[in-house]
């Protein structure tokens, strides 16, 4: 799975399928909420485009992890049935417009289901997900929704059905995001490859393993240890152009390059892989001294 | 019965909270939409319980919680956020907040709450 159409696929439905929990809580009764085509948008196309009116739009975008932003819109009947539902009163038949309460249901019903779709794609990324607070907006004209939202790269539409009234989730979704959803899979996809073909028993594949790079080490005697301020600069036994050293549960596994990746998030390239020797104990090279400075843990438990 | 403040963003939620607290013979004495307002509203009126929002425009729960804490480490505040946010379930938790409520919520899981932070 690497091309961004596969990914963005997988985000639009793993969003969408968490937006339809929320509303199923909202709208408990059989056939009040159901979903349809989940489908990128194709290049040149506002996903805003052909959108009922008049409209209620809630927007929410991510605050940090990804960027990107989602918007629901539906129908302002279909808003103030949603909100009457949320509060367990009789659902409306008129088309009067929304009042205060019926437009904070609606940021309210937009900011939860975020929320869930933030956890979904959390757990797909394996990085928290954060989103800021709700923005609501009413459209009149399909214009003016277009207008309202700057294209993004890639977007993907998911259409529902609540309550009689038609609604649209869009996820405009950033090449930023697509790289880091790819790499995502990728590395989930060679993971699950390397399991499967490796030469290892497998009763020992899950075992987990700590793995932590190390930019360098310093020796010194306790009393200076104790001594240090706040400030002091403590210099390391490794030069600025010498590659790192990655551990495996406290043995030298292999050296590397440190990197930035596109999310500013430490990582490291292998140069050389060391091996397994006879006594692991004895190829760290300097075990009982103290390790100043920060090592950087590639991957948890 | 408790004096309660309800602390969200949304004046939907707010009414939640607050039908719900009522239905439950509870006495909401005052209501406020963002972080700073819930420190002022919470000095003015010392509620018995605050229900406090994360998510919130200009100063979130979390800071807001921090800062009830600090001025009385034992004022017995509910955190109510929507789901996806277990890290900060646990900072607030150990910021001192005595329980946590997931939205969507049922109203009787928010009076479980409250009957389990006065007791």
């Amino acid at each position: 799975m690497s091309d961004a159409g596969d990914a963005l696929m997988q985000i639009g439905e793993s969003t969408a399928e968490a937006v339809m929990g929320v509303l199923q809580v909202f709208c408990p009764e059989e056939g009040q909420v159901t979903q349809g085509l989940v489908a990128a948008v194709p290049p040149g196309v506002h996903p805003m485009e052909g959108v009922p009116v008049p409209a209620v739009a809630t927007g929410v975008s991510f605050v940090d992890g990804v960027h990107g932003g989602n918007v629901f819109v539906m129908t302002v009947k279909g808003a103030r049935r949603l909100a009457a539902s949320m509060m367990g009163a009789e659902l409306p038949e008129d088309d009067a417009e929304l009042t205060e309460l019926d437009l904070s249901a609606m940021g309210e019903a937009m900011n939860q289901m975020m929320s869930a779709a933030a956890m979904a794609t959390s757990k797909v990324l394996g990085k928290e997900v954060e989103i800021a607070p709700p923005e609501v907006q009413q459209f009149t004209d399909p214009a003016q929704a277009t207008a309202a939202y700057d294209p993004t790269p890639h977007a993907v539409t998911a259409q529902f059905s609540i309550l009689g009234e038609p609604c649209r989730l869009v996820l405009f979704i950033p090449n930023a995001f697509i790289v880091r959803m790819n790499r995502a899979l990728s590395e989930m996809t060679t993971e699950y490859a390397e399991y499967e073909q490796g030469p290892l028993s497998p009763l020992v594949r899950d075992v987990p393993l700590r793995l932590w790079a190390e930019l360098g080490r310093v020796r010194m005697p306790l009393a200076a240890l104790v001594g240090l301020p706040v400030g002091a600069v403590v210099e390391l036994d490794h030069e600025v152009d010498d590659p790192i050293d990655l551990y495996v549960d406290d043995m030298l596994f292999a050296t590397g390059r440190l990197l930035v990746t596109d999310d500013s998030e430490w990582a490291v390239r292998i140069e050389t892989v060391h091996g397994v020797p006879d006594n692991p104990r004895h190829s760290s090279p300097d075990s009982q001294s103290l390790t100043a400075g920060p090592t950087t843990t590639t991957q948890g438990d | 019965m408790a004096r309660v403040l309800v602390v969200d963003d949304a004046a939907f939620m707010r009414k939640m909270v607050t039908d719900a607290l009522t239905k439950g013979g509870h006495d909401v004495i005052g209501e406020a939409g963002n972080g700073a307002e819930a420190v002022d509203r919470w000095q003015e009126l010392r509620p018995d319980l605050t229900t406090l929002d994360i998510t919130m425009p200009e100063k979130d729960g979390l800071a807001a919680l921090k800062e009830i804490i600090s001025i009385d480490p034992a004022a017995k505040v509910i955190m109510c956020s929507a789901l996806g946010q277990e890290s900060k379930v646990l900072e607030s938790i150990k910021l001192g907040a005595k329980d946590f409520v997931v939205k969507p919520f049922q109203a009787d899981r928010v009076l479980d709450a409250v009957a389990k932070a006065l007791a």
